[in-house]
């Protein structure tokens, strides 16, 4: 499996959906997408491959993803103040994109 | 003038609490050892993982009771919350399930670990934020 084609794939589909959603946030969710994806590219890839070789669960992977959603909200919280972020909607779309973009793609 | 006062407010940040710091730390290596052991059944360990979530629920507890305290009261809210996906969560999951796979725990583990290392890392900072002020301070 291409796991940049799949990275690929993952923020074209984001951009399509948070776009529908989140137009007037464009900017904001172009980045939120950016940091998402960067931060989580290495983790993604080997959670990736332990669901392809089934060393992982589909609901395991769901877990860690949202995991890596959890420990990026604390990075936020760490970084600019709990006040100062949106945190809510525009992420547990991102998840929620990112494991049906996978599970479609790879299973 | 009450805008200038909330906004002065709103910046504040709590002082550096030794106590927070050695907890933290503390609840990092029990849990560390603790979710080692995911791979056997939760009903084998069902007191130590009571007295780990005791031990994170009075942490969670003496942060909320402190003024000006509301981004290291979050974080650990997160780590402790049984429906968000860190140390509460897993320790749900293993519960439910009762027994975990040794490929889940060891990611899962390291996902928990990270939340913690930023927790500490947080609180330590306070520390350098406070050095800095004083020394602004005896600087002028």
């Amino acid at each position: 499996m291409d796991f940049e084609e799949l990275l690929k794939l993952i923020k074209e589909e984001l951009i399509r959906v948070l776009g529908e959603s989140y137009a007037e946030y464009k900017e904001e969710a172009k980045e939120d997408i950016d940091a998402f994806l960067e931060s989580s590219k290495v983790k993604l890839e080997r959670w990736t491959n332990l669901l392809v070789s089934t060393e992982l669960t589909v609901k395991d992977y769901e877990w860690l993803v949202k995991s890596q959603k959890d420990i990026l909200v604390l990075e936020a919280l760490y970084a600019a103040g709990a006040s100062k972020r949106r945190l809510g909607h525009l992420k547990n779309k991102i998840i929620k994109t990112v494991v049906e973009t996978v599970i479609r793609v790879v299973l | 003038m009450t805008f200038l006062v909330i906004s002065c407010q709103s910046l504040k940040t709590a002082v550096y609490d030794q106590y927070s710091y050695q907890q933290a730390i503390s609840l990092k290596v029990e849990s560390d050892a603790i979710i080692d052991h995911a791979t056997t059944p939760f009903r084998d360990h069902i007191n130590v993982i009571t007295g780990l979530r005791m031990d994170l629920k009075k942490l969670v507890e003496y942060e909320k009771n402190k003024p000006n305290n509301s981004i290291s009261y979050a974080m650990l809210q997160l780590l402790e919350n049984e429906d968000r996906n860190l140390l509460g969560g897993f320790l749900k999951r293993w519960e439910e399930e009762q027994q975990l796979s040794e490929a889940f725990t060891k990611e899962a583990k390291a996902q928990i670990m990270e939340a913690f290392d930023l927790i500490i890392k947080y609180e330590a900072e306070k520390n350098k934020t406070n050095e800095t002020n004083i020394l602004n301070f005896l600087e002028k």
